[in-house]
């Protein structure tokens, strides 16, 4: 599970030598990376280097020019956003995106948008039990919460889609200290349920210490992984972030 | 025509290492020429230009001619007016028509008997100062609400400023300004004794102001001025932070681009002798757009270029079916020639639509006789060319509908497709559209003039929004 | 008091027409934020096919069948004609400049709105056409009460209209598909995250949009008679003023914007004088729009610098 070279036997999700273009924009070269089922794994970087296109490439909104992806051990590489959903990713996006002129009821439903209507009383029941503010707060319209509040409705409709792995896209931007620590501990929470995470972060030390392994992207390449107590004790990651 | 960059470095963009290199020429001949062109320097460039458009008046035969050429030369005048706003500053003016209507109802009012009533009747060196300093007021007045409203808001109160004039003008004061009967008996132009009413006259009085107009444009668009105009284009917000007066620099805009309309409007009631408001109405305002659209937003050598190559195509070649057929056929012609590689490929759909044509016709002729009765509309060399090549019915109206309706269809059905079966959609594609030429279109040239029109601003901007000489707008993300 | 209740009725009928078309108005600046300068041509579409129904029933003076077929044929035909002509406008010319500058996607729109005035031009010619409705609905029908007439048409153009917003309103705010509408509205990106078909959901939204402009085609030439290729681009102004009145994005604020507009254009030829409607209307509305851009049922939209 925490082999330093990152290969994992059976991983949940995996990619493979993927190179994506942005436009006329190369992002990423070649890179590499695995989650095992239940693991949570930051991927680390500075500004512009490449982290949410990963995401994104994993998400399917941006296709690969080279490279697969792999994902419960069938090639999604061509797969549309909707199928890969379906089959068990979900997204925590930057600024967290919520329809802010929609209830938060709306928000939450619309995580459960490909499934039929009332399939998903059981996912309402879980949200609500994991943030008993947004059952509080439910017809009230998304826009109005407060900063933690909505990061909870993010990750609430992310759940909604019952994902077995999780992307999160810098879940601790613009929140302050306090909602941060609130945050990880909420990450942690849906991670000990049994959920998969690929965490994007620039706040390494915070993120490496909740979770089980990490990468370091730098200009669109992995330039150093391993497990979190390994990263966190490195020079090479300090090294990595001022740039090379 | 510019090269990819090989291997640019990763998180660099492609269009900034080509800017970086400065440009990339195409080979051979056409890249040296190029860059002796360019670098001659602007002026020097403009001069020939100039010289070039003066010949023109020497190689003309008649007075028809030369109207063709002050028609295009105040499209240009008026595309390079609407520049400052849409291409410079980023404001969709749809209004701008009302400042060339200001510019021609002004100058008739104050140079004809119009108000004479009052005592007012101005020589044209008076009155057209006049105007212009009104127009320069009037765009203030119409780009204010650009302070508050951008985009399509800006773009639609803009529009009715527009529409309004024209209301304007056909029902109120008809006793001054004519109402749907316009004003007419216009003084010429006139200035130290001499006054111009010929043709020739106007050619040349309006070619010293497009050339003056555009030198000055020049000097404007690389001073500090032109630099906020575009900051307010790419992001007014941080155009603002950087200390940009941008509520100031939006008026500038409107108020230049009325000058230069009003002035191309003074000329026109000049030339035209009467002015009239349908003169003014939406249909001209977006023949100036596809005009600036065509050559390229942003440029001043491709606004030019946009109004002189459509008004000169379509007032010029339109109006003859035989002349509008050299325009049909020679567009097409060149389309594939430079769009269709290699070679082979070129030869091999030329070849197959005029077999394809043959057999169709054949086959027609087979079922019914009357179906292939018509013959071409136009006439001409090419006309005798195509007769028994293309299907026209006795009755072509009705047939030629429903091509046209079956050719946009094809139109689109081309766009979608890719590869190997564009290349064999291609061919009844253009087998259909001589047919609906001949047919019909080249019966009505109004309309088709019209259409061509709508049919330029939706294929440059999907095909080529830069225009022709434009440079790629780069969006940061 | 009767000339200001009849005046009043010609302003809601009209305010009806307006509010139909700018509702497709509101629909499409919704999810693309894009002023859809072809819609006005789409409710002109939209009176064309009525015209045809009619004609291909035998006519006005002798339809082949009952005449509540008639309507219901022409409503359904228009509005799924017009439909489907949107959704194809939007696929081959929108479609590719969803990414590009805003600027692009306003003057492809002007050439649509141009292509479509001029094709309709080509193929039918620029003469009025009569839908001739006195021929098959009599007019004498309806509420009179001393000398106020208020025809059958009008009542059943507004009625009809009222009946379509609410339907409106009921799949904008109560369905599955209006929830998408409304997502991929308030963040086109978050929505494809969460899995929603965004090409399904715009295309849906202008096949409905450009549907309601259809039947107030056929609406328009019920009760107005004359119909002719160039008239969309007017309506077309006053409705989009009309959602921008009420509030764009706003269902509601765009029933009462064209209301509104209809009522005011019915007032200002009926007190003041019909030379000068078009001109006091077009300075109502650039007053209301200097004065009060986000409209009177619009909300400012929450937007991050």
């Amino acid at each position: 599970m925490n082999a330093a070279d990152g290969q994992l036997a059976k991983p949940l999700l995996s990619l493979d030598k993927v190179t994506t273009y942005y436009a006329q924009m190369r992002i990423l070269e070649g890179i590499s990376l695995q989650v095992g089922a239940g693991e949570l794994v930051c991927l680390l970087g500075g500004n512009a280097s490449g982290k949410s296109t990963t995401l994104k490439t994993i998400l399917g909104l941006v296709r690969p020019r080279a490279g697969r992806v792999l994902f419960a051990g069938e090639d999604v590489t061509a797969w549309p956003v909707p199928q890969r959903i379906a089959n068990g990713v979900a997204i925590v996006p930057e600024n967290r995106r919520l329809f802010g002129t929609m209830t938060v009821r709306e928000n939450l439903e619309l995580g459960a948008v490909l499934r039929d209507a009332g399939t998903y009383d059981a996912d309402f029941e879980r949200v609500y039990t994991l943030f008993p503010r947004l059952h509080e707060r439910r017809d009230q319209l998304a826009g109005t919460l407060s900063g933690g509040e909505q990061q909870m409705v993010a990750m609430g409709r992310a759940l909604m889609s019952r994902p077995r792995l999780l992307l999160m896209d810098e879940p601790s931007m613009g929140l302050s200290p306090a909602l941060v620590q609130q945050n990880f501990r909420i990450i942690k929470e849906v991670h000990e349920s049994g959920v998969a995470v690929l965490m994007v972060e620039q706040n390494a030390t915070m993120a490496l210490s909740i979770a089980d392994r990490g990468y370091v992207l730098s200009t669109g390449e992995i330039v150093l992984s391993g497990s979190a107590a390994e990263l966190l004790r490195s020079e090479d990651l300090k090294r990595a972030y001022l740039g090379r | 025509m510019s090269v990819e960059p090989k291997d640019p470095s990763i998180g660099v963009d492609e269009w900034v290492a080509r800017s970086a290199q400065r440009a990339e020429y195409a080979p051979g001949w056409r890249g040296q020429a190029q860059r002796r062109w360019e670098r001659i320097g602007w002026w020097p460039r403009l001069g020939i230009a100039a010289l070039a458009g003066a010949a023109v008046p020497l190689l003309t035969v008649n007075d028809f001619q030369l109207q063709i050429g002050i028609n295009a030369l105040l499209l240009a005048l008026l595309a390079l007016g609407l520049n400052i706003s849409v291409g410079w500053a980023g404001l969709l003016d749809l209004g701008f028509i009302a400042f060339y209507g200001f510019g021609a109802y002004g100058f008739a009012l104050l140079s004809s008997n119009q108000l004479s009533t009052s005592g007012v009747h101005l020589p044209a060196y008076a009155s057209v100062p006049i105007v212009m300093v009104g127009a320069a007021c009037l765009g203030l007045m119409v780009g204010l609400p650009s302070r508050r409203l951008i985009g399509d808001y800006l773009a639609i109160i803009t529009l009715f400023f527009g529409e309004a004039f024209v209301e304007f003008t056909n029902n109120v004061a008809t006793n001054k300004l004519g109402g749907p009967n316009g004003i007419v008996a216009i003084d010429p132009y006139k200035a130290f004794g001499a006054q111009i009413t010929t043709n020739k006259g106007y050619f040349y009085l309006l070619l010293i102001l497009l050339v003056l107009t555009m030198a000055a444009l020049h000097l404007l668009d690389t001073s500090r001025t032109g630099r906020a105009w575009r900051a307010v284009r790419e992001d007014p917000l941080a155009a603002e932070m950087m200390t940009i007066p941008v509520n100031r620099v939006k008026l500038m805009a409107f108020s230049f681009g009325a000058v230069v309309a009003a002035l191309a409007g003074t000329v026109f009631a000049a030339q035209q002798i009467s002015v009239f408001p349908t003169d003014f109405d939406t249909t001209f305002l977006i023949l100036i757009y596809a005009a600036l659209i065509l050559g390229g937003a942003g440029s001043i050598g491709g606004a030019v270029l946009g109004g002189l190559i459509l008004s000169v195509t379509l007032d010029g070649f339109l109006r003859s079916p035989t002349q509008s057929g050299y325009l049909f056929y020679g567009v097409i012609l060149l389309t594939l020639i430079v769009k269709l590689r290699p070679w082979w490929r070129l030869i091999a759909v030329v070849a197959g639509t005029a077999v394809f044509g043959l057999v169709v016709h054949a086959i027609v002729h087979a079922v019914s006789a009357s179906a292939v009765a018509g013959g071409p509309q136009s006439s001409g060399w090419i006309a005798d060319l195509v007769r028994n090549w293309v299907v026209v019915p006795r009755n072509p109206a009705a047939a030629g509908n429903v091509g046209f309706v079956l050719l946009l269809g094809l139109l689109i059905a081309l766009v979608q497709v890719r590869g190997r079966w564009r290349t064999v959609l291609l061919v009844p594609t253009l087998y259909l559209s001589v047919c609906v030429w001949e047919g019909r279109l080249v019966t009505v040239p109004a309309i088709t003039r019209q259409i061509l029109i709508g049919a330029i601003l939706i294929v440059m901007m999907n095909a080529r929004p830069q225009g022709l000489l434009g440079s790629r707008r780069v969006e940061v993300v | 008091m009767h000339f200001f209740i009849q005046e009043l009725v010609n302003g809601l009928t009209q305010g009806s027409l307006y509010a139909l078309i700018a509702l497709g108005y509101s629909m499409v600046y919704g999810v693309l934020k894009l002023l859809n300068f072809a819609h006005g041509d789409l409710y002109m579409v939209g009176a064309f096919i009525g015209y045809f129904v009619i004609q291909w029933f035998g006519g006005p003076m002798a339809l082949s069948v009952p005449v509540p077929l008639v309507l219901l044929v022409m409503f359904v035909l228009a509005g799924g004609g017009v439909g489907m002509l949107g959704v194809a406008i939007e696929r081959f010319a929108y479609r590719p400049l969803r990414d590009a500058p805003r600027i692009a996607p306003l003057i492809t729109a002007l050439g649509v709105a141009f292509l479509l005035e001029n094709t309709m031009l080509l193929l039918f010619g620029a003469s009025y056409r009569d839908y001739n409705t006195s021929a098959f609905i009599s007019f004498s029908t309806g509420i009179h009460i001393g000398p106020l007439n208020v025809d059958i048409v009008r009542i059943m153009v507004i009625v009809l209209s009222i009946v379509l917003m609410f339907a409106l309103t009921v799949i904008v705010n109560r369905t599955k598909l209006g929830r998408q509408m409304r997502a991929v509205a308030s963040d086109r990106e978050a929505a494809e995250m969460l899995g929603i078909n965004v090409d399904y959901t715009i295309a849906a939204t202008f096949f409905l949009g450009s549907a309601l402009a259809g039947i107030a085609g056929v609406m328009a030439g019920l009760v107005f008679n004359q119909i002719y290729t160039l008239m969309g681009f007017v309506a077309g102004l006053k409705a989009f003023t009309a959602a921008v009145v009420g509030g764009i994005g706003s269902i509601p604020g765009a029933m009462l914007g064209g209301m509104l507009i209809g009522i005011a254009e019915s007032f200002v030829t009926g007190y003041i004088s019909s030379t000068y409607t078009n001109l006091i209307v077009f300075g109502i509305l650039i007053a209301v729009m200097l004065a009060r851009p986000t409209g009177l049922l619009g909300r400012v939209p929450l937007q991050k610098v």
